[in-house]
């Protein structure tokens, strides 16, 4: 007789999967594809070269990565074609070539390779090896023109401005709504359609590939902070519509914030983590130097992750709410009441040892102190020497040096001013305007310098001017001439002779100064930078009352 | 008002190939049919019979005396032989092996029929224990236990006709053709229970049934509540259908009675009124028979212990290799070890599946934390967390991650983009809580 036959083990469900990891990056693809065509019309074909370049990096890097470590090749996932693809959307079309490659490289051997591959990264690659290029500001923030299609090669360096940087100032952009939502605007190439990035959310969203929980709770903060704090007379809807329009907030909302490895897995984190990208890409986008916030507000909320992913723990079932926080609440009483102030013993000298001399055992024990007072005292003095040293020769050297360059310059061209400052004009044909001031503080007049053609080259000077409109001096501070000859132009005694000249000076006749002969070229070109200063001065827009309470002086 | 529950998944209900088909003898009646000695959760039950007796349908042939149930011969003929036979749910038991003489000569001495409107608490206690009815959705615990539990402590009755498992069509025929008794024994049962409220529920996707019921409910002016809910698994797993219908959630190690509520299946209120109103015991079942393999998918009246070999030559044989056989739905179902084991009492569908239907045998990848096993776990559990902490041997975490409220429904393990057989992992997750809590 055998006993009772219990129930089996239930089998795994055995219907097929209804995606799988492949399908799902398929479908990211796919979804990209329309904001794709709307950059390779508004940009030219060479948006298309640079993905392809992107692409085929991360493949290879991916492959070549796994194959040196002897690991098996997971390229056939299409995580880095996924990569690949992203981190190209968020470049500006006139990136050079090896800038994806750099990106694509960094995005897969570093931040996603290092740390086990797809699913154990814990920063988007894409988003990581974007960010990296952003910190070369040279390379990220030439923006091209919509509709102005770009060769294949050879791009040259322009730089139109942005709807972010409008906004950054706190106007709104120049472009109609229209414009902006259809990607008629300067931006990395793949972030300038808002409509074609929608559509593409949406699809994912409809294919389950992401939960609409992310970019949902991303874009409500972000519209709310725009519609709480608009830019100054501004409408606030209109600017809530191109806050979310334009930048990179969209291409970030659905396609990288929602990247399975790099989100909370739990429902309630995932809206907690889009609240927290939303925030803080209001604020970036508002308080930081930097026009944008997206990808900065992602990166960091990547990095709070594990915290989201505990706190957002669906609720037991069975139990609810209330009673959770009752019990918590009760825990944390009973494990603060367990907490009990003991007073601390300070005994500096416990546990001595038996010494053979009075006092010996003592001496262990300073010794002991001593020598971590001492490790310590050593440590703290090395920083301190690293960091004295590295601020003096950087920071100081330099602007010591300048300060003492600009001080013989000064004695050069106006010997009676004490010191000079920056001032606040501007003019056609003057490379800087300093401003003179004798040592009670008193303006005496005015450093210009300016540039003329000379025989061999350009010319660049320093001509002081008081306020009377005369010459007080004149410096040649760069030049390309004759060694020699064109030199003789600048002696001091040949720059003196315009000491006290004022209007308009010739080379011959009433109001000249002669030209030194064998430089009469060289002549001819001081005589007409001094001109240039001397009308640059005496057209000064001296109307305008400025105040030079706040300047350092 | 009705309620929702959390998670859930939307595999493909594949129940074409039989919903329109109405439940059909079987048209070759079994020639021997096999009567296992556990027909009940836990239960061993011990022959009344010797071999070579003759026997009539409905006649008990063997008792459980410490579950006082009694196992009926399901057809009329001779005993051929007490062995050990392969079971079902795995292994093998004891059984009464019946030669079947094909006249269905009916048992004398059944019980006589009572009157619905004078049933008492104990008469319905008693006919039901006699009949040997047990919980025909899956769990085969006997039900007069259950019911004799919750008499007098429930408010609500639930009547499960949510058949959420993919394939299986049967309940859904059995509310279809017999909604009048189902409506009778529902309101009998309600009533000697003291439930106030009393649901059907039922699925989207079983309309024609839900319009039958309906019908019949207005005729009667029954206070008898139907739901048809949108079709979403695990809907029919027992936690799941009384969050949906009342709100209320069963604590893990607490019965349905606690939140005052009892969930019968369909099959077995169908399996109370024959045994209330007609005196018959629990000697047959629908079963569905059906799967991609199948070349005439069909439902079956079927006499309890048939073998499954039968079922499957009376679904007309298989067309193609059979890459696995399910005894229940492909979302909870078991694999028989034999074919000729027999069917018991909680088998309510032989699934076939073909090669094209099952789930590729590609290996496992790695997990993207892509969180749907955490957004579709009715349980509200996380399952990626569960199986992390599992490999860590991380006890206190698993704990924390309330690994003991699983129900092993599968939607984490059918969700899985990366394939990853969770289910399977969160049950070994499971017994390393239990072990440690020894």
């Amino acid at each position: 007789m055998t006993g009772p036959v219990s129930l089996p083990r239930r089998l795994p469900p055995q219907v097929a999967p209804p995606s799988t990891t492949e399908t799902m990056m398929l479908d990211v693809m796919i979804a990209l594809v329309p904001a794709l065509c709307m950059a390779v019309f508004f940009f030219g074909v060479r948006v298309l070269l640079l993905t392809a370049v992107s692409m085929v990096t991360c493949v290879l890097t991916e492959r070549l990565y796994r194959r040196l470590r002897h690991l098996n090749d997971t390229t056939g996932d299409r995580s880095a074609c996924v990569t690949g693809l992203l981190l190209a959307m968020s470049l500006p079309a006139t990136a050079d070539y090896w800038v994806p490659i750099l990106g694509g490289v960094f995005a897969i051997v570093v931040v996603k390779q290092f740390y086990g591959g797809l699913g154990k990264n814990f920063m988007n690659p894409a988003l990581g090896g974007r960010m990296l290029l952003a910190t070369f500001p040279m390379l990220m923030t030439q923006w091209s023109q919509p509709m102005d299609w770009l060769p294949l090669f050879k791009v040259d360096a322009v730089s139109a401005a942005t709807p972010m940087s409008f906004l950054h100032e706190g106007t709104l952009p120049p472009q109609t709504l229209g414009q902006l939502l259809l990607g008629q605007k300067g931006g990395c190439f793949g972030e300038v359609s808002a409509f074609m990035l929608i559509l593409g959310g949406i699809y994912l969203i409809l294919r389950r590939v992401i939960s609409p929980r992310i970019p949902l709770s991303y874009l409500g903060t972000v519209a709310v902070l725009a519609l709480l704090f608009p830019g100054e007379g501004c409408n606030p809807f209109l600017w809530m519509l191109a806050e979310l329009f334009s930048g990179g907030l969209l291409l970030g909302a659905f396609f990288m914030a929602t990247d399975p490895a790099t989100s909370p897995v739990t429902p309630r984190g995932q809206v907690m983590f889009g609240v927290g990208c939303g925030l803080l890409t209001g604020l970036l986008r508002c308080h930081s130097s930097y026009p944008e916030g997206v990808g900065w507000a992602i990166l960091t909320m990547n990095c709070c992750v594990w915290l989201l992913d505990r706190a957002g723990l669906p609720r037991r079932f069975g139990v609810s709410n209330f009673a959770v926080t009752r019990a918590l609440l009760h825990k944390t009483r009973v494990s603060l009441g367990k907490i009990k102030f003991v007073k601390p013993q300070l005994s500096l000298l416990r546990d001595l040892r038996e010494g053979r001399m009075p006092g010996e055992a003592h001496l262990d024990v300073i010794r002991v102190y001593a020598k971590a007072a001492g490790t310590l005292a050593a440590g703290v003095l090395v920083m301190l020497g690293v960091i004295f040293s590295v601020h003096r020769w950087t920071d100081y050297r330099i602007v010591r040096a300048e300060t003492a360059e600009q001080q013989t310059l000064l004695s050069q061209v106006m010997p009676q001013a004490a010191f000079c400052s920056e001032a606040p004009y501007r003019a056609n044909g003057a490379l800087r305007i300093t401003a003179a001031y004798s040592a009670e503080n008193e303006l005496m007049g005015y450093c210009v310098e300016v540039q003329s053609q000379g025989f061999g080259g350009v010319i660049t000077m320093e001509v002081g001017v008081d306020l009377d409109g005369k010459v007080t001096g004149v410096a040649v501070t760069d030049h390309k001439e004759t060694a020699g000859t064109g030199t003789m132009a600048m002696t001091p005694a040949a720059l003196s002779r315009y000491i006290g000249r004022s209007g308009t000076l010739r080379t011959s006749g009433r109001n000249a100064v002669d030209a030194v002969s064998g430089a009469t070229a060289t002549s001819k070109a001081i005589t007409t930078g001094v001109n240039r200063a001397l009308s640059i001065v005496a057209n000064l827009d001296k109307a305008e009352e400025i105040d030079y309470e706040d300047s350092e002086t | 008002m009705i309620h929702s529950f959390f998670g859930g998944v939307f595999p493909a209900v594949q129940k074409n190939s039989t919903r329109r088909k109405p439940i059909a003898q079987l048209s070759r009646p079994p020639a021997r049919v096999i009567l296992p000695m556990t027909m009940s959760a836990g239960g061993c039950a011990a022959p009344l019979v010797q071999v070579g007796d003759r026997v009539t349908v409905g006649q008990p042939i063997a008792i459980d005396a410490a579950q006082r149930l009694p196992i009926h011969a399901s057809v009329s003929g001779r005993v051929a032989d007490i062995a050990p036979m392969p079971h079902p749910w795995g292994g093998a038991g004891d059984a009464i092996v019946l030669e079947n003489d094909g006249l269905n000569t009916p048992w004398p001495g059944r019980p006589a029929p009572l009157d619905p409107e004078t049933l008492t608490r104990d008469q319905l206690l008693e006919r039901v224990r006699t009949c040997g009815v047990v919980g025909m959705g899956g769990g085969a615990f006997p039900t007069w236990q259950k019911l004799e539990q919750a008499a007098g402590h429930i408010d609500t009755l639930i009547v499960n006709a949510a058949e959420c498992e993919p394939y299986v069509t049967a309940d859904h025929r059995l509310l279809l053709e017999r909604s009048d008794q189902l409506l009778r024994g529902t309101r009998v049962l309600a009533r000697c229970l003291g439930a106030k409220r009393t649901a059907i529920v039922t699925e989207g996707d079983k309309l024609n049934a839900v319009e039958a019921v309906e019908r019949r409910l207005r005729k009667k002016n029954s206070r008898v509540e139907l739901y048809a809910i949108r079709t979403r698994y695990p809907l029919g797993a027992e936690k799941q259908i009384i969050q949906t219908v009342t709100g209320r959630e069963i604590p893990t190690g607490k019965q349905p009675v606690d939140v005052k509520c009892l969930v019968l299946n369909v099959a077995t209120v169908y399996a109370i009124q024959e045994a209330l109103f007609k005196g018959l015991a629990l000697t047959s079942r629908v079963i569905t028979v059906t799967g991609g393999a199948v070349i005439r998918p069909r439902n079956l009246w079927v006499p309890i212990g048939t073998p499954l070999e039968t079922l499957l030559e009376e679904a007309g044989g298989l067309k193609e290799p059979c890459a696995r056989l399910l005894i229940g739905g492909p979302m909870m179902g078991f694999a028989p070890d034999e074919l000729s084991a027999p069917a018991v009492k909680n088998v309510n569908a032989l699934v076939a599946l073909a090669a094209w239907e099952q789930q590729d045998s590609q290996a496992e990848s790695v997990c993207i934390r892509c969180g749907k096993c955490v957004s579709s776990c009715p349980m509200h559990l996380a399952p990626t967390f569960i199986v992390q902490a599992m490999q860590a041997k991380d006890v206190r975490r698993l704990r924390r991650l309330h690994t003991e409220d699983c129900i092993a429904c599968g939607c984490c393990s059918y969700i899985c983009p990366a394939r990853i057989p969770l289910v399977e992992l969160v049950a070994l997750a499971k017994e390393q809580v239990g072990k440690e809590a020894v």
